[in-house]
């Protein structure tokens, strides 16, 4: 190759010539990119079938099932049950536990009670890690741009003993460090996005959730008077 | 406490390693695209190569002659395979086989015929003399029995022919007619790529003008902010200056062919049109002869 004119500027060179520090950050950011990647591979699953679940079960439940099977259904250990499935068999066991002739207002009280608890449960397991994306989105370009800064502060650094000063001297340092910046925007670009897709799906989740409680806790209700 | 129970079963998640898989594909994907397809600049550019031409190249107009060839080169091998089927009938005339063109073929048959009457020496001597044998007369029924059966043959044969060049015929009909149409097709090609040459030339034209007049208002536009007008002239006086330009847009002379009648405003101009030296050219070289000698004129008000 043409070694007078023009460095070595492949990717791999680069990489390996950056000092340490940059270097480091590098490692970092591709840990941060894999795990922030990773989540969101994870969280795209566990949301779509969470959502196709909670179809089924208000298919099944507004089609008027009985409960009592819906509830063995639920509880059975083969099988996998969705998040409302839980809520709903959280609410109605705690329900069928008081006996008949117990006052009314205190059975729905602690059915609402038990159904909230799942409910709480379940919106934990399913914004966990979310703010981890959230993190990644907005720390992970600083953390590029901090390589970048230290990269580019060296390069400037070593112009210094150089009489004359040319764009080559600096080109490559630049680009060794740019690098660094490209990877932070690599990793956190998905994150924001999935991010934002997967509070609002677990938002719009949630909201159905509670408003299926609320109309549990009629139809026990009515059930209790009875 | 089926609360609990609830809570510890069917917490597994789904597809924990298939997303780990992906994250990790991910990864691969995005370096083997930093490494491979970003081919970071490695050679100088190369040269540029820059072709020059005087003019735009014309349209071709050749096709039209080998069109015309073509149909008449077309036609040439249909007529002389008509005149045979006009030829064959002659053989029905019974008796002259001998003197007519056709003696080629009835000799040929008549042999295998003769060899049992007697010889061939014998045959033409009585024809000669007088006919009273009845072996004369049998020959000749023989003959004409054979003649009548290869005319027979003949007409087949003709009629074979015949439908053989009726097949060709439609098929040369077709061939023309597809060569027509490929005509028909090239002229309009032909007449499109004329057209649009010649829209690009007229652009071309529009678009040299456009950059003449440019320029022309970009040497003035120079000069005139170069003057430093003498104040308080009566009217609207006129100087005219003869420029003579240099390519590059130095300028080689500059006189003064219609004063404006204020010496100070002429001289004015004049240390304007010196001082705005390198005068804007289009850099196209081939526009300069456009401005080689220029004509500035410059009102003293606007």
């Amino acid at each position: 190759m043409n070694t007078t004119v023009t460095q070595d500027m492949s990717f791999l060179h680069l990489i390996t010539s950056a000092s340490l520090p940059v270097q480091l950050v590098m490692l970092i950011l591709v840990m941060i990119s894999f795990l922030s990647w990773w989540h969101i591979f994870r969280k795209l699953f566990v949301v779509r079938s969470e959502i196709n679940k909670t179809d089924e079960f208000e298919d099944i439940f507004w089609r008027g099932a009985d409960l009592n099977s819906l509830y063995q259904r639920a509880t059975s250990s083969r099988y996998e049950s969705g998040s409302l499935e839980r809520i709903f068999a959280a609410g109605f066991g705690e329900f069928n536990k008081h006996p008949a002739g117990t006052d009314t207002e205190a059975v729905m009280e602690s059915t609402r009670r038990a159904m909230r608890a799942t409910y709480q449960r379940e919106m934990d397991r399913l914004e966990s890690h979310l703010s981890f994306l959230a993190t990644v989105g907005s720390v992970s370009p600083y953390v590029g741009l901090l390589g970048t800064v230290w990269g580019i502060m060296n390069s400037f650094r070593s112009l210094s003993s150089v009489a004359q000063a040319t764009i080559a001297h600096v080109a490559p340092g630049i680009a060794e460090a740019l690098i660094a910046t490209a990877m932070g925007l690599f990793a956190a670009i998905p994150a924001v996005v999935a991010y934002n897709r997967y509070a609002t799906a677990t938002d719009r989740l949630a909201t159905r959730f509670e408003s299926f409680m609320e109309e549990l806790s009629n139809v026990l209700q009515r059930r209790s008077i009875r | 406490m089926s609360i609990n129970v609830l809570h510890f079963h069917s917490y597994s998640e789904p597809k924990k390693f298939l997303s780990g898989a992906l994250a990790l594909l991910m990864h691969i994907m995005f370096i083997a695209m930093m490494v491979f397809g970003l081919s970071w600049k490695n050679q100088p550019p190369e040269g540029m190569i820059v072709d020059l031409w005087s003019e735009l190249p014309k349209p071709v107009q050749e096709p039209e002659p080998v069109a015309s060839r073509e149909p008449s080169k077309a036609i040439p091998p249909s007529e002389p395979l008509k005149p045979k089927p006009i030829e064959p009938p002659k053989p029905e005339v019974p008796i002259k086989p001998e003197s007519s063109k056709q003696t080629t073929s009835p000799k040929e048959i008549t042999p295998p015929i003769k060899k049992p009457d007697i010889e061939l020496k014998q045959k033409p001597e009585p024809i000669k003399e007088i006919k009273p044998n009845l072996e004369d007369l049998k020959k000749k029924e023989i003959e004409e029995r054979l003649k009548k059966i290869e005319a027979q043959k003949k007409e087949q044969e003709l009629e074979k022919k015949q439908a053989l060049e009726k097949q060709k015929e439609i098929e040369k009909q077709k061939e023309l007619a597809a060569q027509k149409q490929k005509e028909q097709e090239a002229k309009a090609r032909r007449d499109a790529e004329a057209r649009h040459a010649a829209a690009q030339q007229v652009a071309a034209r529009n678009q040299i003008a456009g950059e003449i007049a440019k320029y022309k208002a970009m040497i003035l536009a120079k000069i005139r902010s170069r003057i430093v007008m003498p104040p308080d002239l009566p009217g609207n006086p006129v100087v005219e200056f003869k420029v003579t330009l240099l390519p590059g847009g130095d300028i080689l002379d500059v006189k003064l062919s219609k004063s404006s009648g204020y010496s100070a405003f002429d001289s004015a101009v004049e240390r304007a049109i010196f001082l705005s030296k390198p005068l804007p050219l289009p850099p196209d070289p081939a526009l300069f002869n456009e401005f080689r000698n220029l004509n500035i004129t410059v009102h003293y008000r606007e």
